[in-house]
């Protein structure tokens, strides 16, 4: 049984339906992307999976079983919409929500060391949240999300407002939970960080799933059958080439569909031209995400 | 710990060690001090112990009785002149405050010439009539001639005989179901108003999603509103703490008002079972508040329309004090929000038959639970409406949010 699994959820708010058909299961110690864009149904499927709402229709196990109480100390969650108190100190607000989570105190304390110190965050533990910076507070955010030491961590954005050396260390952070063996359920529209993390994914708009799978298998499917060249020499007819368009500083050549991309090499390689470049076009998971929300939308 | 507890606790430190709690904690002793000793000051400032002179001519005052003076009162000294130069040398010296002149066709005339710079103190005035009313009397028994001076005091006795107040206003024990009734509301009022502002905050700030995963929502609000109850009862404690004293020290001070302290129980009870679920109702009402609104200052905003239905009868008491068994001072009696404050009013000058008050206990139990089920779907629809408010007709809509 995987510690995630939704099956065919639907949740409507009066007239609007949020969630019309949503499935798919997160397995243990891998880092999932559930992608969508403005308002597809992402927020209201994870509030679903935390049992905050009720869905209409459809079942979801959390950890091996309907959500429950007592579920909630082994998962990390980040919302969309967050915020801590502001006007305590981040030490103690930490501390008091490390408290809800069950946490004892002195444990919750070592730990916190831990994350302050590596987060950069010690020396600002006694002042209030409202004094910090937003990449601070994000930091804190996560430090939050991660102080119980959960088994399943749904995190929505966490690369908000952070630098690039933050942004790297968050990413190290998450590389790590997954080695342990943590679940991780990350929402984001940043594409390069979900290629980068993102094991597996699912891209859902106006409520429906519209690719879910495999990250590499799913940009395999999406690579268009087109190969990207660099040469300074002049190109010949090339047999089997459709379209021939300028990218970035290579050439993108469109094949046909009984042209192979070896095909193309060997009559590359056949009429000498010097290549300073040659690969298959695989697009990116950017380019994947707009053109399937894109083509779901025009249907 | 509970999590039940975690939160209270958080609630109450949260509040508590605030600096303006402080000011919470001693606003209504200080409130109440102020009163009073603003009264005690002026009463003491507008009168003048300085001796008034007489000349006799009508010879009223030849073996001159001294007046009957109150305990409250020092007595004033009333010095006999011969002559009027002799008087106003005096009043110019300001040995005396002003001087009386008799003539000698008093008895016919029964006029008198007061001289003075200043008009003379209230006390020296009224000692100066008991004095000339004894004297006049004085070839009466001197018990007749004390008691016309003296007047007399009217006790006003309800009906029923339950209660009785002293003509020349209440005793302290009387008035003390208004006062615990005051505190009670005060009570009522800053503390759904932590509340509200509780609620308000974890919406404001979006804590709310972060706590109501950690917690249940049950948890949640049970959490603040015992921590809230911590606060009222550290405010309730200690209000009663300052009373107290300040009473020992008026009764060690000799003040006639806190000699009489006889209470009567059945009507503090009365004002305690209306009381309790008043304050559930409003602490319900509040958290339905805190949730529907974006920001705490908007929702201050909302609960000051609180204070002023519970001040309804405080504004119109001229309506119904004359006529305390008027079915107007039934009717506030009974509604929610108004009975407190009218039952107590009431109480001070008049028996509340028991029925109303059951009646009035039966209304506020139920619209405390009518205000918690609101409260609870105001809390489902509205925590996660971050920036939004939740309008009065969405929350008695179906198909919303959350359900």
């Amino acid at each position: 049984m995987h510690p995630v699994e939704v099956t065919q959820i639907a949740k409507s708010f009066g007239e609007t339906r949020a969630v019309v058909d949503v499935s798919f299961n997160v397995r243990r110690g891998e880092i999932f992307g559930l992608l969508g864009p403005n308002g597809a149904g992402k927020t209201t499927a994870i509030r679903i999976m935390l049992n905050i709402f009720q869905p209409d229709r459809g079942e979801v196990s959390v950890l091996d079983g309907p959500m429950t109480e007592d579920k909630k100390d082994r998962i990390g969650y980040m919302p969309e919409e967050r915020g801590l108190y502001q006007d305590i100190q981040l030490e103690r607000c930490l501390l008091y929500l490390a408290s809800l989570k069950g946490v004892p105190d002195q444990q919750a304390r070592e730990k916190l060391s831990e994350y302050l110190a590596r987060f950069n965050l010690a020396e600002h533990k006694g002042k209030k949240i409202k004094e910090l910076s937003k990449g601070m507070q994000q930091k804190a955010q996560i430090i939050n999300t991660l102080l119980h030491q959960p088994e399943l961590v749904i995190i929505d954005e966490p690369f908000t407002a952070l630098d690039p050396l933050n942004l790297e260390l968050v990413k190290n952070v998450m590389e790590e939970l997954r080695d342990q063996g943590v679940t991780i359920i990350m929402s984001t529209h940043q594409m390069q960080q979900v290629e980068e993390l993102c094991d597996r994914i699912l891209l859902i708009n106006d409520g429906k799933n519209l690719l879910y799978g495999d990250l590499n298998e799913i940009r395999r499917r999406f690579s268009g059958h087109a190969v990207l060249i660099r040469t300074e020499d002049k190109l010949p007819e090339l047999p089997g080439v459709k379209e021939s368009e300028s990218h970035n500083s290579n050439l993108k050549l469109t094949l046909m569909d009984n042209t192979s991309p070896q095909d193309v090499m060997k009559a590359l390689a056949a009429s000498g031209t010097n290549l300073e470049k040659f690969e298959v076009a695989v697009p990116t998971l950017n380019e994947i995400f707009i053109r399937v929300v894109e083509e779901g939308d025009a249907k | 710990m509970n999590r039940v507890w975690r939160v209270a606790l958080y609630e109450y430190r949260r509040n508590v060690f605030k600096k303006s709690f402080l000011w919470t904690l001693l606003s209504i002793p200080l409130m109440v001090a102020f009163g009073v000793g603003s009264g005690f000051v002026l009463e003491s400032l507008l009168d003048n112990d300085l001796p008034v002179g007489y000349i006799d001519q009508a010879g009223i005052f030849e073996n001159a009785i001294p007046a009957p003076v109150s305990e409250r009162e020092e007595p004033v000294e009333f010095i006999p002149f011969q002559s009027e130069e002799e008087a106003l040398a005096s009043l110019e010296a300001k040995e005396i405050q002003a001087y009386y002149n008799l003539p000698a066709d008093y008895y016919e005339t029964r006029t008198i010439e007061i001289v003075y710079s200043k008009k003379p103190a209230e006390n020296a005035n009224r000692q100066w009539w008991d004095f000339l009313q004894i004297n006049l009397l004085s070839d009466q028994p001197p018990e007749i001639a004390y008691r016309t001076a003296a007047g007399t005091d009217v006790t006003v006795r309800s009906m029923d005989g339950k209660r009785s107040v002293a003509d020349s206003g209440p005793l302290f024990g009387n008035l003390m179901p208004l006062f615990i009734t005051m505190a009670f509301l005060a009570l009522i009022l800053m503390s759904s108003g932590y509340l509200m502002g509780a609620v308000a905050e974890e919406k404001e700030n979006r804590t709310m999603e972060i706590v109501v995963t950690s917690v249940s929502p049950l948890q949640l609000i049970g959490g603040k509103l015992l921590g809230i109850l911590a606060i009222g009862l550290t405010l309730l404690v200690t209000w009663t703490l300052i009373v107290i004293l300040g009473v020992y020290a008026g009764r060690m001070m000799g003040i006639g008002w806190f000699q009489n302290l006889a209470m009567d129980w059945g009507v503090i009870l009365a004002t305690a079972a209306i009381a309790a679920p008043a304050y559930i109702l409003v602490g319900a009402l509040m958290i339905a508040i805190g949730t529907m609104v974006t920001t705490t200052q908007e929702g201050q905003s909302f609960s000051s329309i609180f204070v002023i239905f519970h001040m309804i009868p405080l504004y119109i008491s001229f309506a119904f004090l004359n006529s305390p068994g008027s079915s107007l001072a039934v009717i506030l009696s009974v509604m929610p929000f108004t009975s407190l404050m009218a039952v107590a009013m009431r109480n001070t000058f008049y028996s509340v038959p028991t029925w109303q008050v059951a009646v009035s206990v039966c209304v506020q139990t139920i619209s405390a639970l009518g205000a918690v089920w609101l409260a609870s779907r105001a809390f489902r629809l509205g925590m996660l409406r971050y920036g939004q408010r939740l309008s009065w007709r969405g929350l008695f809509q179906t198909g919303q949010a959350g359900e």
